[in-house]
């Protein structure tokens, strides 16, 4: 992959609302066992 | 004239509103009639089990349905080309599997009564993702504002009432109740936020059948993991797998309709986006109140107060389907689409034309033959192979089912298949 798609990708708001998500979510589960 | 624009030209005229909102009914049947098969498992099992059971069957799917309709090569090719939505691919399946798991607590400790609506909000929150990333219902006006939000709320609703006449009430205590609320409302959030990969990847130009085969490595991956996690180690997750090897085929069944379900939604979320579609799909539920209650006879003690909620739910659930089938975008919303197509083109150095005409349903790709593959057949070969296997060791299982409503239904299940696969195929060669 191009340096420049990387840094596409990493500085992308669609990607960092997910994981944000996937992590308070993750994080929600741990606590539930 | 070129073979992709003559191929082009003999396309069906449908509009993408109307074939999306086709695909988005013909999903909500087949997620709905994926419970059927889950009714045969015995209870006794694990939800974790239960549910990778389930996840390992949509994988053989997800990897055979793609490559028989399309090929190997093309898959490749289409997935060589945005190489990085494949992130996206992974990241939707985590969610979905984290989500999944989150229902299971949900369920524990509030019960379904409370926890379905809760998590069934999934939909709003892909409608606000949908107008806020991709400039969905932007331009729409009042007219539209009211017939989507407001048809998704009616489906939200319909979901609400259609579960509170049907399940039963949680006895838990506040601190467990309120966990589970949690739980079920975390579950919504997540399944909501995995459809920005899901519309991201189509405004992108990715096709639906590519980006399911990356989806569903973050599904069985993370389903995996969370159900190791869950059972104390792999060892024992792996001895649950074999205590419930007899119900597994059914399990698998249901994994394969919920896929066919899967790629009708996709095709919605692609073609009306994800702030239409998604309720549309949501819809399954009345689906799979029609198996219960009049193929395994779920429903026969309700009483006639609950026999109006149900007939109540269902209207209302109806009503915002309707709506949002009637709420075709306008053209300034287009153009607002337009531009969250623009912005991916700029960022990742795509072609605008291309992801135009594949956005259209128009994919040129689609037009040319494509070279099968001798591996192509091997995984045919395997998909059938494993469901087979898993025929033979099925128990048979003693639950009474009424024929004629199973046989009323199964043709109810099949017909929108062929159908909306053909206007498909007609319209868009599947791309």
């Amino acid at each position: 992959m191009k340096r420049s798609n990387l840094m596409a990708i990493l500085t992308d708001v669609h990607l960092w609302v997910p994981v944000v998500v996937l992590i308070l979510g993750t994080a929600l589960l741990m606590s539930l066992r | 004239m070129s073979h992709s624009s003559a191929s082009a030209s003999e396309r069906s005229t449908l509009s993408l509103h109307k074939l999306g909102v086709f695909c988005g009914l013909a999903a909500a049947v087949w997620l709905g009639s994926a419970e059927a098969p889950t009714k045969l498992v015995n209870t006794g099992f694990s939800p974790f089990v239960i549910s990778l059971g389930m996840v390992m069957g949509v994988f053989v799917a997800r990897w055979t349905v793609p490559m028989l309709l399309k090929g190997t090569g093309f898959l490749f090719t289409d997935l060589r080309d945005k190489a990085h939505l494949v992130v996206w691919a992974v990241l939707a399946g985590t969610l979905w599997a984290v989500a999944n798991t989150l229902t299971v607590f949900a369920v524990r400790n509030v019960g379904l009564a409370i926890a379905f609506p809760l998590w069934n909000t999934n939909s709003l929150v892909g409608l606000f993702w949908g107008w806020l990333l991709f400039n969905e219902l932007r331009g729409s006006g009042v007219k539209g504002w009211l017939k989507v939000f407001g048809g998704a709320a009616a489906i939200v609703l319909g979901a609400a009432i259609l579960t509170f006449a049907t399940a039963h009430q949680s006895t838990n205590s506040p601190d467990k109740v309120a966990m589970g609320i949690l739980a079920a409302l975390g579950a919504g959030v997540l399944w909501g936020t995995m459809y920005i990969p899901y519309r991201k990847a189509y405004i992108s130009g990715m096709n639906p059948l590519s980006f399911v085969t990356i989806f569903t490595f973050g599904e069985l991956g993370t389903v995996f993991t969370l159900g190791a996690i869950f059972h104390g180690g792999v060892g024992n997750l792996v001895g649950e797998l074999q205590r419930a090897r007899p119900m597994l085929f059914w399990l698998f069944l249901g994994g394969f309709c919920w896929v066919i379900g899967d790629l009708f939604q996709q095709y919605a979320a692609k073609y009306i986006g994800i702030g239409r579609g998604i309720p549309l799909s949501n819809t399954n539920q009345l689906w799979g109140l029609a198996w219960g209650a009049l193929v395994f006879g779920e429903l026969s003690g309700l009483s006639p107060s609950g026999k109006i909620l149900v007939i109540a739910g269902s209207a209302v659930m109806i009503a915002g389907a309707v709506a949002i089938s009637m709420a075709p975008p306008p053209a300034l919303e287009l153009d607002n689409w337009k531009q969250a197509m623009d912005r991916e083109c700029n960022r990742y150095g795509l072609d605008p034309q291309k992801v135009t005409a594949v956005v259209q349903g128009n994919d040129p790709l689609s037009g040319q033959p494509q070279k099968r593959r001798w591996w192509e057949v091997l995984i045919l070969c395997s998909a059938v192979g494993v469901f087979i296997w898993l025929a033979l060791g099925t128990k048979s299982q003693h639950i009474a089912v009424n024929t004629p409503w199973m046989l009323v239904l199964a043709l109810a299940t099949i017909v929108p298949l062929g159908v909306c696969g053909t206007l498909l195929w007609r319209r868009t060669r599947f791309s």
